[in-house]
């Protein structure tokens, strides 16, 4: 492989629900298409983010659980987090990750946890309720529709700096109210979608490759892996 | 019994004599009508028995069938719930269908769903429960394992006398203070090393200190001997141990079990934690290793041995699959055959298969890239999903047939190099292909294993 980028999985042995690692497992797939080598390395509890040491993110959702050990333990990397979210630093984050990228959720208990408030939006819960089914949106300046599946029982509200990753074509989306889903902030990519969402929706996949390779090697010609086809897998 | 219950009893086994005789049938409707008429119909029908409640994730119907299997080796009389009848009305109509005993105290071993063992322990006194495990398994029904253990938890409760037998090496069963005596099994054939479980495991976190669980080995999944290299919690003292691992087979597996060799007819680790929980049990209950080995080798039928089928010479073995740590289980077993095989892989996703299909991404079939498999077959309602799946998983297309339809995917099955063919299929997609089967005649219609 001609390039290689190096990529953090955040605490991928804790934040791991819903096939969560189908995204890494995607990522590669369309990687080794473009000619690219991808290290993906476990970030997790107690262990150092160095933003400059990482070209690519990804942060899974997890259990009630383990998303409220992981609210305290990410805030010893949120410098460093907001660091490589603010120099273009590609991230896709997926339901609790999601979440911890803004400022606050709320927990099962109803207890309110702190995210890293990169990104600002914040999240509420719903009584006895969860959005569980099929969901399709439409992204309104690509022209691109993505197909997942939602389960939570979150409602974000997004900040005024940020785009939806879509609009709800069917489904509940960010908060079942306002017909958003997801969130773009300059390379970050947030959603709900599980499927997982990068193997349903290997154009994602495509964008956040393109962003970290164009960043890492700002004066490489990658025309040819913008032009990589993507064929519908769902 | 009282006479509200004696009338509903009545009302209850009247009514599964009618549905046995003339319509065939008959496993929770007659449970229904007794529960209507005395909802607490359980506390005089299972008064008169010492009762065994098993649950967990994956295992319940093998370890029931297991455990009844051991225990008729010592006890004259035992009692037990038809597979899939493990919810509160499945269990009410086993004890309406039960005859009487002639001689002593009679056992029941009752495989109960772990949202339904509170309705159980609502009126009976287990003499003991077994926990098998808990998996993450279809979230969109069952939610997180910590829920799913705090349900079996709120059964329990109610029963702070009975001894729970559970499997040591899962680190939840070990999580909570309880008031109940309580007996571990494992697997210690292992020298000590360090190892931490691969990071897409579910239920790592040190109970006590939440930091992430080191392991002085591993089984699968996040079970084995675990230790908190932190705050120093660790696997509990086994009880019960699995002291040597022999040969493993898809159709067989050699063991020992505190020194004594034992040998089941199916294959699969999980199957061994099966016969270790029954295994447990009988010594729980003063059956002899003997007997026990007699018990395992003597009845085939009870390990619900995986049915071949032969579709015009090939060897077809249809296996459920329906959450991730099965599934790799289920690779792993199939990993094991000596002889080539190919693949067939059937994906639906209607309620009991669980309509979220995402978890298949949570199975580990980049392991089949190290087995030479001529020929995979992905089809199902939701082919696409799969053969995304198993295109990822580096099945190269020259080895990979699409075919979304049943009826085709038998034919394409017929076609392939292999004289062995294991079909992985969830629960409706195992319906539909054993339909199809029945109506081509290569078996008989029914549910089979």
């Amino acid at each position: 492989m001609t390039y290689e980028l190096n990529v953090a999985h955040l605490y991928g042995d804790l934040m791991n629900t819903y096939g969560d690692v189908g995204n890494i497992l995607a990522l590669n797939y369309y990687a080794k298409q473009m000619d690219v080598h991808l290290n993906v390395k476990v970030v997790s509890l107690e262990e150092d983010f160095h933003a400059d040491d990482y070209d690519l993110a990804f942060f899974g959702g997890g259990q009630d659980f383990e998303q409220t050990i992981v609210s305290q333990d990410i805030q010893t990397k949120k410098a460093e987090l907001t660091k490589f979210i603010e120099s273009g630093g590609p991230l896709l984050a997926i339901c609790g990750g999601f979440q911890l990228l803004g400022h606050y959720y709320i927990g099962a208990d109803g207890e309110k946890l702190p995210g890293i408030g990169a990104l600002d939006h914040y999240t509420l819960a719903q009584d006895h309720n969860r959005f569980i089914g099929n969901i399709v949106i439409k992204n309104q300046e690509t022209g691109e529709t993505y197909h997942g599946f939602e389960n939570h029982q979150g409602r974000t509200f997004l900040g005024t700096d940020e785009r939806p990753l879509g609009n709800v074509v069917s489904g509940k989306g960010n908060n079942g109210e306002d017909g958003t889903e997801g969130a773009i902030y300059k390379n970050v990519y947030c959603s709900y979608f599980h499927g997982p969402i990068l193997t349903r929706n290997g154009d994602i996949a495509k964008h956040l490759l393109v962003a970290a390779l164009k960043r890492k090697f700002p004066t490489a010609d990658f025309s040819q892996q913008e032009a990589l086809p993507i064929p519908a897998t769902f | 019994m009282s006479l509200r219950s004696g009338f509903a009893t009545f009302a209850g086994r009247s009514s599964y004599w009618f549905l046995h005789t003339f319509l065939h049938g008959g496993s929770s409707l007659p449970g229904k009508i007794t529960l209507k008429l005395d909802p607490n119909i359980l506390k005089s029908l299972g008064a008169n028995y010492d009762v065994i409640v098993i649950t967990g994730t994956n295992g319940k119907t093998l370890t029931t069938a297991l455990t009844v299997s051991v225990l008729g080796q010592k006890y004259p009389s035992i009692l037990t719930n038809p597979t899939g009848s493990n919810m509160e009305q499945g269990i009410v109509t086993t004890f309406l269908n039960a005859k009487r005993p002639k001689t002593g105290r009679p056992i029941a071993v009752l495989e109960v769903d772990e949202a339904n063992v509170i309705k159980v322990t609502k009126y009976i006194q287990p003499k003991a429960f077994v926990f098998t495990n808990i998996f993450r398994d279809q979230m969109d029904r069952y939610g997180e394992i910590y829920t799913t253990y705090q349900k079996i938890l709120d059964g329990v409760a109610l029963a702070p006398n009975a001894t729970i037998i559970a499997n040591g090496d899962s680190p939840i069963f070990n999580s909570k203070e309880l008031p109940n005596p309580i007996q571990y099994y494992g697997f210690d054939d292992q020298p000590d090393g360090d190892f931490k479980a691969k990071p897409n495991t579910d239920g790592v976190l040190c109970p006590v200190c939440e930091h992430i669980l080191h392991y002085h080995s591993l089984t699968y999944s996040n079970q084995g001997k675990y230790f908190c290299p932190n705050c120093g919690f660790h696997r509990p003292e086994l009880t019960y141990r699995l002291t040597k691992l022999g040969e493993q087979t898809p159709t067989s597996s050699t063991f020992d079990l505190d020194g004594h060799s034992y040998t089941i007819g199916v294959g699969g680790t999980y199957n061994i934690y099966n016969a270790l929980a029954a295994y447990a049990v009988g010594r729980f209950l003063e059956v002899s290793p003997d007997q026990i080995s007699q018990a395992f080798t003597a009845n085939e039928r009870v390990f619900g041995r995986q049915e071949v089928i032969d579709v015009d010479g090939k060897q077809v073995t249809i296996i459920l699959v329906k959450n991730p740590v099965g599934l790799d289980q289920v690779l792993h077993m199939i990993g094991t055959d000596t002889h080539q095989f190919s693949l067939v892989g059937l994906l639906n996703a209607n309620y009991a298969d669980g309509i979220d299909t995402s978890w298949i991404w949570d199975g580990d079939f980049e392991q089949l890239a190290d087995l030479d498999i001529p020929t995979v077959i992905t089809g199902g309602e939701r082919y696409k999903d799969i053969t995304f799946r198993l295109k990822v998983a580096g099945i190269p297309d020259s080895r990979h047939i699409v075919e979304p339809d049943l009826e085709k995917v038998v034919e394409q099955i017929k076609q392939v190099p292999t004289e062995r063919v294991y079909v992985l299929a969830t629960y409706t997609a195992m319906l539909q292909m054993r339909k199809i089967l029945a109506a081509k005649g290569y078996i008989k219609e029914g549910l089979g294993v």
